[in-house]
C-alpha cells in the first residue's frame, strides 16, 4: 500500500492506495502547524491498516514555498564572483551582496584569480552584520568550481561558524543569476526544512511507520525525505506537481491533456504531453525570483473558488485575494463559489446565503442572482481559458537550437489541445465550462478533489546525471556532484556514456535505489572542436536519468509500475 | 517598455562540412556565454522561436538554379525565417529592436544562386527586406554591413534599388575575400549613391571604425531617413578572427551597435568561435537592450592596439569623398557615368568558392524614370565537372511601371519561344508577387503566387 499526503496552502489531503485502487481518502484544513495537519490526515487514512502493509509514504509540502513567499527565512549574504560580462552590480539580488574579483570562462579556464583578500573581508563584514549564512556563486562555476571551493575555505578560515552554500552544488546548469538565487534560497531554508523533516520522521516513527518515506519535488519525482535536506528548494512548488501527477494517474497512459487545478485562491495549469508532464525550460520562478530548480511548467492564475468578487462601477471584478471561505460557507464576501452554488453547479454551502451574495453584487446592475452568478462564472472561465491558450502558445513558441527539433515542431504545429482535466475543489462546477471555452472535451476524473494526494502517492524517485566531458582539456564534470575528474585521452561517446551510467548508479545507490538497464537520455550534445581545419577534441554534454513515470494508474486493475 | 527580441538559432546539427569554419560548434560558446549570463531572463529581452521561411518568400529575392529546394537546407529556411519573425514584431511595434543570432549566414548570396559562395546560399537580410516591403508596406530600408568581408551579395541584390541604402565597411578587397567593395562601387544608374563602400586597411582599430561610423555612416543614415535599419552583424573584424586581419574589440562592436541603433541585427560571419563570438554577441545584445556593456571583455583583456597615425589622413579623405558623393548623388550628370542608352549593361564574373562554380553574368537594367527599372540577367555557369548551366533571369521591381513590366514579360515569352541558349528561364515579378520558372529540357513551367 502507498500513502500520499499533500500539505497544501488551504487543505491537507491524504490517500491510501492499494493495488491500483483508492482505499481511503482524507481532507483536513491546513493549520499553522504543518506537521499537525500532516499527521491528522495521515492518521485518518491509516485507521485499521496494518503498519507492515504500508510500503511507502510520499509527502508533498508547501513548507518551503511558504517560507519563501513570506520571507520567513534567515538572513543570507551573497558572495558573487561575476567576472566580465553583464554588469552584476546593476541587477537585483535577494540579499546583501558582495562582488569579488576573479573569473572563469565557458570552458572552465581561469581568466583571473580569485581575490581571496576580498573574500576574507566580505566574510568579516557579513559576520559583523550578524549574518550567519553565505551563498557563494561564480559565473561558470558549473564548469570550474575552484573559485567557489576556495571562497568557502577562505570564509571558514575567517568565520569558522559561517554556514556556506555553493552555487555549483545546487545549480549545475548554465545561468549564473539563477544559480546565485538558488544557492541563496538553499542557504535561507535548509535549517528550517531540516527541523521539519526530522519532526516528520519522528512523528512517523511514533506511529510505527517504518517504511521508506519520500518527499515530492517540483519536477514530479520524489527523493528520500532524509536526503531532501541537501536540496530543500527542490521541494518548492511540489503542490502543482502533485495534482499534475494525480491527473496522470487518473487518465489513460499516453494522453495529451491540460490539467486545470482549481483551488481556493489559485488555479494552476499544467500540460501533459503524450503522457509526460511538461518541464519548464529554465527552472521554477519563486515569488518573482528565478531559480534553477527543475520544475514542471505550471502556470498559476491568481483566482480560485474563494477569490473575492466585487463590483467597481458597473464592472464585476474577481480579485486575486481571499478574505476567507465563500459567503455561502460562512465567509465575509461574495466569491465564485457562491456563483456556482446559485447556479446549482456545486451543492456545498447555504443556497440562501449564496443568493444573498449574488444579489448584493448584481442588484445595482439590475441583475437577479442567477444572472449575476452567470456573469461571475463567465468572467472566471474567460480568465482561465485565456491563460490556457497563452500557455499552449508559449509552449509552441519555446525556442529550439537544432534543425531537427524545429522541424519536429513545425510538422506538429497543428496538433492542438483536446482534453481538459479538472481537479481541485472548484473543478466540479467549472471544468465543463472551461473546456468548452477552449474547444476541448472536459474530463472530471474520479477522486478529482484528492488528485493532488494521489499524485503524491504515485510519484517515484527519478535520478539524473548531467555529464560534461572535454577531451581536449582532458577532464569531465558531473554537474549534480560538483565533481571534476580526469578524462582518458581519446574518450569516445560510448566511454563518456559509460561514465555517466556509472555515476547514475552511484548516486541512485546513495538514495537506496537501483538503476535498471533502461536509462533515458534527455540531452545529448557532441561537438567536434575544430581549430585550423583540424579536429583537436570533442565536447560531450549528456544528461541521463532513470525513467520518469508514476507507480500506478488508478483504475487499471492494480497494474503497478516500479 | 518595448523589448529587444532575440532569435538564437545556432543550428547545432548543421555544418557545410565537418571541418569547415561554418560548423556545428560555431555558436556553442556564444550559447554558453549568453545562457550563463541569464540574458534570456533579463526584463529587457525576449527570446523568440524562429519559423521556416517559405519557398515563395525566397523566390521574391533570389533566382535559385534550378530551384529553391536544391539551394537550401532546412537550416537556411530557419535562419531566414528567424529574421522574418523579428521583422514582423519590430514593424508592428511590439519589439524595440532585435538580433537574429543565426546560422547559416547569407550576405555573399547574390540575386542569382548557382551554389554556395562565401559560406552563403540565401541572403537572410535581402529576403527579409523583400518580405517586409510586400507584407508590411515598408519602403525605405538601410542595410549596414559590418562584416570583415564585403557584403557583395547584398550589394548585388540592391545595386539598382533606389529605396535600399547599402553601406559596407570591410577589410580592403585587395587583401581578403571576395575582392570587391571599393569606393567606386556606388550603385546603378537608377540607384546611384545608394551603395557605399568603405574599404579599410588591415589593422584598423576601434577608433578608426568609429570615426567612419560617426562621420560617414550616421550622417548618411540621418539624411536617407530609412524606415528600418538592418545591420549585417558579421563579427570577423575582431582582432582574434582567423580569417580577417582587423583589430576591432567586442566593446568596439558594442559601441558601434549602440550608436548605429539598428532595428534588426543579423549575424553574418565571425569565426573566432571561442575568443571573439561569445563576447561580441554579448556586447551587441547588451547594446541593443540599452544595457551597460562596459564589463564585456575578452579573456586576454586588457589589450591595446596601436594604429599608425600616418594612416588617418587617407581615411579622412575617403570619408570626406564618399560624403561628398552622397550629398551630390542626385545632382550629378549620371549620363556621364553610365552613358545615355535606354539600357545599362554590366558584366560580372562570380566565383562560388565553396562549390567551385564559375559564373559569367551580363546584367542589363532599363534606365527608367518611372520606376527602378526591370532587370535582365544572362547567367552562364560552369560547374566543376564542366557541366554548363545557362539561365535567363528577369526581375520586375515592386514599384514597376507598365512599360518595364511589359518588356520583362515580352523577354520571358521570347526566350521561351527560342529557348535553345538557356536551360532555365525565370521571371520574378515583384509587382504582382508572381514568379515563373521555365525548365527548358522538361518543357515545364512552374508558377508561384503569393
Amino acid at each position: 500500500m502507498f500513502i500520499g499526503v499533500d500539505v497544501g496552502g488551504t487543505c491537507t489531503d491524504a490517500v491510501l492506495l492499494d493495488k491500483g485502487g483508492v482505499r481511503a481518502t482524507a481532507k483536513v484544513t491546513t493549520r499553522e502547524d504543518l506537521l499537525a495537519s500532516l499527521t491528522e490526515a495521515l492518521d485518518q487514512v491509516t485507521v485499521g491498516v496494518g503498519r507492515e502493509e504500508i510500503e511507502r509514504v510520499n509527502l508533498s509540502t508547501t513548507l518551503i514555498t511558504n517560507l519563501v513567499a513570506e520571507k520567513k527565512y534567515d538572513p543570507v549574504g551573497l558572495l558573487l564572483i561575476p567576472g566580465p560580462g553583464v554588469d552584476a552590480r546593476g541587477m537585483d539580488w535577494p540579499g546583501p551582496t558582495c562582488f569579488i574579483p576573479g573569473a572563469v570562462d565557458y570552458r572552465g579556464r581561469e581568466i583571473a584569480p580569485l581575490d581571496t583578500a576580498a573574500v576574507a573581508k566580505a566574510a568579516a563584514d557579513f559576520r559583523d552584520r550578524g549574518i550567519t549564512r553565505v551563498a557563494v556563486a561564480g559565473k561558470f562555476s558549473n564548469r570550474n568550481n575552484g573559485h567557489e571551493l576556495l571562497a568557502r575555505d577562505t570564509i571558514l578560515g575567517v568565520v569558522p561558524e559561517m554556514k556556506v552554500e555553493l552555487g555549483h552544488q545546487v545549480a549545475g546548469a548554465l545561468n549564473f543569476p539563477r544559480r546565485a538565487v538558488t544557492a541563496f534560497l538553499t542557504a535561507a531554508t535548509r535549517e528550517r526544512y531540516r527541523f521539519f523533516a526530522e519532526a516528520v520522521l519522528e512523528a512517523l516513527a511514533r506511529r510505527q511507520i517504518t517504511c521508506p518515506v519520500f518527499v515530492l519535488k517540483a519536477d514530479g519525482s520524489t527523493c528520500p525525505l532524509a536526503y531532501s535536506v541537501q536540496q530543500p528548494v527542490e521541494t518548492l512548488f511540489s503542490g502543482p506537481a502533485a495534482s499534475t501527477l494525480g491527473v496522470q494517474a487518473l487518465t489513460p497512459p499516453g494522453e495529451t491533456v491540460v490539467v486545470v487545478d482549481i483551488g481556493g485562491t489559485t488555479t494552476d495549469l499544467a500540460l501533459i504531453l503524450s503522457g509526460q508532464p511538461l518541464l519548464s525550460a529554465r527552472g521554477a520562478r519563486v515569488d518573482g525570483q528565478l531559480t534553477q530548480v527543475r520544475a514542471l511548467a505550471v502556470h498559476s492564475v491568481p483566482i480560485g473558488g474563494d477569490s473575492v468578487v466585487d463590483r467597481v462601477g458597473r464592472e464585476i471584478i474577481i480579485y486575486s485575494e481571499r478574505a476567507g471561505p465563500a459567503f455561502c460557507l460562512g465567509g465575509p464576501l461574495p466569491t465564485p463559489t457562491d456563483a456556482l452554488r446559485v447556479l446549482g453547479l456545486t451543492l456545498q454551502g447555504d443556497p440562501d446565503r449564496a443568493a444573498e451574495a449574488m444579489n448584493a453584487l448584481g442588484s445595482v446592475l439590475g441583475c437577479d442572482a442567477p444572472a449575476t452568478a452567470r456573469k461571475v462564472v463567465d468572467l472566471f472561465v474567460d480568465s482561465v481559458a485565456r491563460e490556457i491558450n497563452l500557455m499552449f502558445a508559449e509552449w509552441h513558441k519555446e525556442p529550439a537550437y537544432n534543425v531537427w527539433e524545429i522541424m519536429q515542431k513545425h510538422q506538429g504545429r497543428n496538433r492542438g489541445l483536446q482534453t481538459v482535466v479538472g481537479v481541485g475543489g472548484g473543478a466540479a462546477g467549472l471544468t465543463a465550462r472551461v473546456a468548452a471555452a477552449v474547444g476541448c472535451y472536459p474530463v472530471m476524473p474520479p477522486y478529482a478533489p484528492v488528485a493532488n494526494a494521489i499524485g503524491a502517492a504515485v510519484a517515484r524517485p527519478t535520478m539524473q546525471v548531467s555529464l560534461r566531458a572535454d577531451t581536449q582539456a582532458g577532464y569531465y564534470l558531473v554537474l549534480e556532484e560538483g565533481l571534476r575528474d580526469a578524462l582518458p585521452a581519446g574518450a569516445t561517446e560510448e566511454d563518456v556514456m559509460g561514465i555517466a551510467r556509472l555515476w547514475l548508479a552511484k548516486r541512485a545507490a546513495r538514495y537506496g535505489l537501483t538503476v535498471g538497464p533502461e536509462v533515458e537520455v534527455t540531452r545529448r550534445e557532441v561537438f567536434n572542436m575544430i581549430r585550423d581545419w583540424r579536429t583537436v577534441g570533442r565536447l560531450y554534454d549528456l544528461s541521463i536519468q532513470t525513467s520518469r513515470g508514476i507507480l500506478a494508474y488508478i483504475g487499471t486493475g492494480g497494474a503497478v509500475h516500479d | 517598455m518595448t523589448k529587444t527580441g532575440l532569435v538564437f538559432f545556432p543550428a547545432f546539427d548543421w555544418a557545410i562540412a565537418p571541418d569547415h569554419p561554418e560548423r556545428e560548434e560555431r555558436l556553442l560558446y556564444t550559447r554558453d556565454q549568453i545562457f550563463e549570463e541569464g540574458i534570456m531572463d533579463l526584463p529587457q529581452v525576449v527570446e523568440m522561436a524562429p519559423r521556416l521561411c517559405r519557398e515563395h518568400e525566397i523566390r521574391r529575392t533570389h533566382f535559385c538554379v534550378p530551384d529553391v529546394a536544391s539551394q537550401t537546407t532546412e537550416a537556411h529556411l530557419i535562419a531566414a525565417g528567424a529574421a522574418q519573425v523579428l521583422g514582423d514584431e519590430i514593424v508592428a511595434g511590439r519589439l524595440q529592436n532585435g538580433f537574429a543570432v543565426v546560422r547559416p549566414p547569407g550576405h555573399h548570396a547574390m540575386r542569382v544562386v548557382h551554389g554556395n559562395r562565401g559560406f552563403c546560399n540565401i541572403n537572410n537580410e535581402a529576403v527579409l527586406v523583400e518580405y517586409l516591403r510586400r507584407r508590411h508596406g515598408i519602403r525605405r530600408v538601410a542595410i549596414v554591413d559590418t562584416d570583415v568581408h564585403h557584403g557583395d551579395g547584398t550589394q548585388d541584390i540592391f545595386y539598382h534599388d533606389p529605396d535600399v541604402l547599402f553601406i559596407s565597411f570591410h577589410q580592403d578587397g585587395r587583401t581578403i575575400y571576395p575582392g570587391t567593395g571599393f569606393t567606386h562601387e556606388l550603385g546603378g544608374p537608377n540607384a546611384f549613391g545608394r551603395t557605399l563602400n568603405i574599404p579599410l586597411p588591415p589593422g584598423t582599430t576601434d577608433e578608426s571604425m568609429l570615426f567612419v561610423l560617426d562621420n560617414l555612416i550616421l550622417p548618411v543614415l540621418a539624411d536617407f531617413a530609412p524606415e528600418l535599419v538592418v545591420n549585417s552583424a558579421g563579427q570577423d573584424n575582431h582582432y582574434s578572427d582567423p580569417l580577417g586581419e582587423m583589430l576591432i574589440t567586442a566593446r568596439g562592436y558594442a559601441t558601434l551597435t549602440s550608436r548605429l541603433r539598428p532595428h534588426l541585427a543579423v549575424l553574418e560571419g565571425g569565426y573566432a568561435v571561442e575568443s571573439a563570438l561569445p563576447y561580441v554577441n554579448l556586447g551587441i545584445i547588451l547594446a541593443l537592450a540599452g544595457l551597460d556593456f562596459d564589463q564585456v571583455r575578452e579573456a586576454d583583456y586588457p589589450r591595446t592596439f596601436y594604429e599608425d597615425p600616418a594612416r588617418r589622413p587617407r581615411l579622412e579623405k575617403m570619408v570626406a569623398d564618399l560624403l561628398q558623393i552622397w550629398r551630390m548623388k542626385d545632382r550629378m550628370d549620371l549620363g556621364a557615368v553610365f552613358g545615355h542608352e535606354e539600357f545599362y549593361r554590366r558584366e560580372k564574373s562570380v566565383y562560388y568558392d565553396t562549390d567551385g562554380i564559375e559564373e559569367k553574368q551580363v546584367e542589363t537594367v532599363r534606365v527608367c524614370r518611372e520606376c527602378p527599372g526591370f532587370l535582365n540577367i544572362d547567367s552562364r555557369a560552369v560547374h566543376p565537372d564542366g557541366r554548363p548551366v545557362n539561365v535567363l533571369a528577369l526581375s520586375v521591381p515592386l514599384a514597376a511601371c507598365n512599360r518595364c513590366r511589359t518588356l520583362a514579360y515580352d523577354a520571358y515569352a521570347a526566350a521561351r519561344a527560342n529557348a535553345a541558349s538557356y536551360h532555365h528561364i525565370h521571371l520574378q515579378d515583384k509587382s504582382t508577387d508572381t514568379f515563373l520558372a521555365f525548365d527548358v529540357a522538361g518543357n515545364r513551367e512552374t508558377v508561384s503566387e503569393g
